[in-house]
C-alpha cells in the first residue's frame, strides 16, 4: 500500500499542471467556505457581544427586534418616545437596581449621537460583562458647566481623526457617514473630553453626550425644525430647565435576574403609556434568526462553489483516465489488483483535495489576519485570528470527505476498466 | 510449469464471439521459450491475460506452478502474479514519471518474494540487469520518458526479469523496433530468460523470429472455439 501511495504521489506530480488548477479551485472553495464561516461566527459574536449586563431594555411599545436594533445597534428608528415619568416609575420598582435612559435621533457626520447620563459609562457592559473603558480623557460630567461635553466611540475618533478638545457640532436626524456637515446645531458646539477604548460594538460608532445637552440643543427647535426668529445662545441655554421630559429608551439592571419576567410584566401592564421591555438575549436571538436567512444563503453559495470544484476534480481525473489505462495495465501486470487501482485513483483525489483544503485553510487564515483591521474599521466586525472553530473543522473535514468520495467516481471507473482490460487496454 | 486444460473463455458482450478461446491442452515446461503467433483478433492477448491470472477462464483450468488461477481469490491472484509473472508490453511499457531504475524495481515493490530473490538486494539487481541490457548508468536515474523506444523495451525486459519470475510474458514487444534493434532485443531477452531459468511466452506476428524459440505455438491451431460452437 505504501508503494502505491508513493506511486500515486509521483503520478500526480507528473500531471501537476492540470492538478494544480484543481488544487487551486478546491483551495478557493475551501477558503470561501472557511472565511464565510469565520465571518458568520464573528458577526454573530459581534451581535451577541453588543450588550451584556443589561437585563431589560424598556421603550415605547413596538417590536422587540426593532427596539433592540434602535437602542443597541442604532439601526432604524423609534416609533415613539418614553416619558421620563415612566422611566422613573420603572426605576422605582423594587426589583430594579439601576436605570440608564438613552436618547437617540441626532448625529455627527453620520455617526449616531447618544444622549445619556454619566452612569451609562459605569453601567453599560459588552462582551463578557466588560465595562466601557476610556482610552483618553474622561466621561462627560453631566453638570451644567460641562453641558457641551462629548465622549467619542473609538471608531468615530479614528475615522474622523478626532482627539481631546476637538470641537464638534451635532446634526438633527441621521446623515450618511462621511457626509456633508449638516450644521443645524452649529450654534452649540461640543468639546470632546473623552475617547472610549475599542469595544467591537456599536458603541465604537457613537458620539455620547448628556441628556441635558440633547435638551439644550433642541430648546429653539420644535417639531424637528428650528423655531423661526428664536435663537438661544449656548450659555443662555443653561438657564432653562434641561431635565428631559422624554427619552428614546432605558437600559435597566435588576437586583436579581430572577425578577426579570416580573419587571417585564410590570412594564407591559404599565397604564400611563404603552411600553415594552425586551430581554436583550431573546431579542438578539430573534434578530439573528431574521438575518440568519442571508447567512444560510451565503453558506449555500459557498457550498455550491465547493461542489463545482470537486466536480472539476472528478472531471479532470475522469478525462485523464483513458490516457492512463496503459499505466494502470502496467501496474496490474506487476501485481496491482483492481482494488489497488481504485486506491491509487482515490489516493490521488485525496492528495489533491487535502492539498487544496490545506491551502484554502491557510488562505482563509491569512485573509483574516490581513483583512481583519480593515473589516473592523469598515464594518465594526472584529474578525478573530484564532484557532479554527468546531464548525470550521467540520467544514474542513466535509471538504476532505467530499473530495475523497468524489475521487472514488474515477476510481470505480478505473476499477471496472482494469477488470475489463486485462493486460491489454481495449480502447 | 504452465498447464492449460479444457480452457473456455469468452469476453462478456463480445460481438460474434471474437476473442473466444477453447484450448484442450497446452503445457509448457520450466525454462522453455515459446513463440505464440496468429492473426490479429485471434485471442493472443486474451490468452496471455489468462496465463498471467489477470483474466479467469469460464471453465477449464490455467495452472501456474501447479496452482489453478481460478481457485484463487482476486487479491491472492494479484499477489501470485506479482511473485511469479513478469510482463513486457508492446509499447507504453514504462511509467513515465518514474526513473529508469524505479521502473525496473516496480515488481519488487509489490512482491517481497521477488525482492528477496535479488542477490545483493533489489537496487543492486536492477542495476545489474540494466547493465546486462546494455543501458549506460547515466540513464538509470533519468525519467523513463526520456529514453528511446528501443531503450524503453530493454528497461521493460529488465523489469519483467527482476527477481527471476518463473513465467515471463511478452506481448509483441518488438513490433515498434527496427530490424537491428529487434534482433539485439531478442538476443538479450532470450539470453536473460535462459540465464534466469524463466519460461518465456512471446507473442508476435513476425514469424521470422519463431526459429529462435524452443516451441512454436499457432493459436488458431490450438484454439478449437469454432469447433466447440459447431
Amino acid at each position: 500500500m505504501n508503494a502505491l501511495l508513493q506511486i500515486a504521489a509521483r503520478s500526480a506530480w507528473n500531471r501537476r499542471g492540470t492538478l494544480a488548477l484543481v488544487v487551486l479551485s478546491i483551495a478557493l472553495a475551501t477558503a470561501l467556505l472557511l472565511g464565510l464561516e469565520r465571518l458568520r461566527s464573528d458577526i454573530r459574536s459581534s451581535f451577541s457581544q453588543a450588550v451584556s449586563g443589561t437585563d431589560l431594555i424598556v421603550g415605547a411599545r413596538t417590536g422587540p427586534v426593532q427596539l433592540m436594533l434602535y437602542a443597541v445597534f442604532r439601526v432604524g428608528g423609534a416609533t415613539n418616545n418614553v416619558s421620563m415619568d415612566s422611566v422613573r416609575a420603572v426605576a422605582a420598582h423594587r426589583a430594579v437596581s439601576w436605570v440608564v435612559p438613552i436618547s437617540l435621533g441626532d448625529s455627527h457626520r453620520g455617526y449616531p449621537v447618544l444622549g445619556t447620563t454619566p452612569e451609562y459609562f459605569a453601567r453599560f457592559a459588552y462582551g463578557e460583562r466588560q465595562p466601557l473603558a476610556l482610552a483618553q480623557g474622561r466621561a462627560f460630567s453631566g453638570t451644567l458647566d460641562g453641558l457641551y461635553e462629548a465622549v467619542l466611540g473609538a471608531e468615530v475618533a479614528q475615522a474622523l481623526g478626532y482627539g481631546l478638545s476637538q470641537r464638534i457640532t451635532l446634526a438633527h436626524g441621521l446623515g450618511g457617514v462621511g457626509g456633508e456637515l449638516a450644521a443645524e446645531h452649529a450654534d452649540k458646539p461640543f468639546t470632546v473630553v473623552g475617547v472610549l477604548a475599542r469595544t467591537g460594538t456599536p458603541v465604537d460608532r457613537t458620539v455620547h453626550v448628556s441628556l441635558q445637552a440633547i435638551e439644550a440643543i433642541h430648546l429653539d427647535w420644535v417639531g424637528g425644525a428650528p423655531l423661526p426668529g428664536m435663537k438661544i445662545a449656548p450659555e443662555h441655554a443653561r438657564k432653562f430647565d434641561l431635565e428631559p421630559k422624554q427619552v428614546t429608551a432605558a437600559l435597566v439592571g435588576l437586583k436579581n435576574r430572577a425578577a426579570v419576567f416580573n419587571v417585564q410584566r410590570f412594564v407591559a401592564d404599565y397604564e400611563a403609556e404603552p411600553l415594552l421591555a425586551v430581554l436583550p438575549g431573546v431579542a438578539l436571538d430573534e434578530l439573528w434568526a431574521a438575518v440568519g436567512l442571508g447567512e444560510r444563503a451565503l453558506m449555500a453559495m459557498s457550498g455550491l462553489v465547493a461542489l463545482v470544484s470537486l466536480a472539476s476534480l472528478v472531471a479532470v481525473v475522469l478525462a485523464g483516465l483513458n490516457e492512463r489505462r496503459r499505466e494502470l495495465a502496467v501496474l496490474r501486470a506487476v501485481g496491482a489488483g483492481p482494488r489497488h487501482v481504485l486506491v491509487l485513483l482515490a489516493a490521488e483525489g485525496a492528495l489533491v483535495t487535502g492539498l487544496g483544503a490545506l491551502l484554502g485553510a491557510a488562505a482563509a487564515a491569512t485573509a483574516v489576519v490581513l483583512a481583519g483591521p480593515w473589516v473592523q474599521e469598515r464594518f465594526g466586525i472584529a474578525l478573530q485570528a484564532t484557532a479554527p472553530t468546531a464548525a470550521q473543522w467540520g467544514l474542513f473535514g466535509a471538504v476532505l470527505l467530499a473530495g475523497m468520495l468524489a475521487s472514488l467516481v474515477p476510481g470505480l471507473r478505473a476499477y471496472r476498466l482494469s477488470l475489463a482490460d486485462g493486460l491489454s487496454p481495449r480502447t | 510449469m504452465l498447464d492449460i486444460r479444457d480452457l473456455r473463455f469468452t469476453w462478456p458482450g463480445a460481438p460474434d464471439g471474437s476473442g473466444r478461446l477453447a484450448i484442450q491442452h497446452l503445457h509448457l515446461a520450466a525454462g522453455r521459450t515459446a513463440f505464440l503467433y496468429g492473426p490479429s483478433g485471434c485471442g493472443k492477448s486474451t490468452l496471455l491475460g489468462l496465463m498471467a491470472g489477470v483474466l479467469v477462464a469460464q471453465s477449464g483450468s490455467v495452472s501456474l506452478l501447479g496452482q489453478d488461477w481460478a481457485a484463487l481469490r482476486g487479491g491472492a491472484r494479484d499477489a501470485r502474479r506479482a511473485d511469479h509473472v513478469g510482463v513486457i508490453f508492446q509499447q507504453f511499457n514504462l511509467l513515465p514519471y518514474l526513473s529508469v531504475q524505479d521502473n525496473v524495481l516496480l515488481p519488487c515493490r509489490f512482491s517481497a518474494l521477488r525482492a528477496g530473490r535479488c542477490a545483493g538486494g533489489p537496487a543492486a539487481a536492477a542495476r545489474a540487469l540494466l547493465q546486462q541490457m546494455g543501458l549506460p548508468a547515466a540513464l538509470w536515474p533519468r525519467p523513463a520518458s526520456a529514453l528511446s523506444v528501443g531503450q524503453q523495451q530493454r528497461v521493460a525486459a529488465a523489469r519483467a526479469l527482476i527477481g527471476a519470475p518463473e513465467l515471463v510474458i511478452a506481448d509483441e514487444p518488438t513490433s515498434a523496433l527496427d530490424a537491428a534493434l529487434r534482433d539485439e532485443f531478442m538476443t538479450l531477452l532470450l539470453g536473460e530468460c535462459r540465464a534466469a531459468g524463466s519460461t518465456l511466452v512471446f507473442v508476435s506476428h513476425d514469424e521470422r523470429l519463431a526459429a529462435r524459440f524452443d516451441e512454436q505455438l499457432s493459436l488458431p491451431a490450438l484454439n478449437r472455439a469454432a469447433e466447440v460452437v459447431q
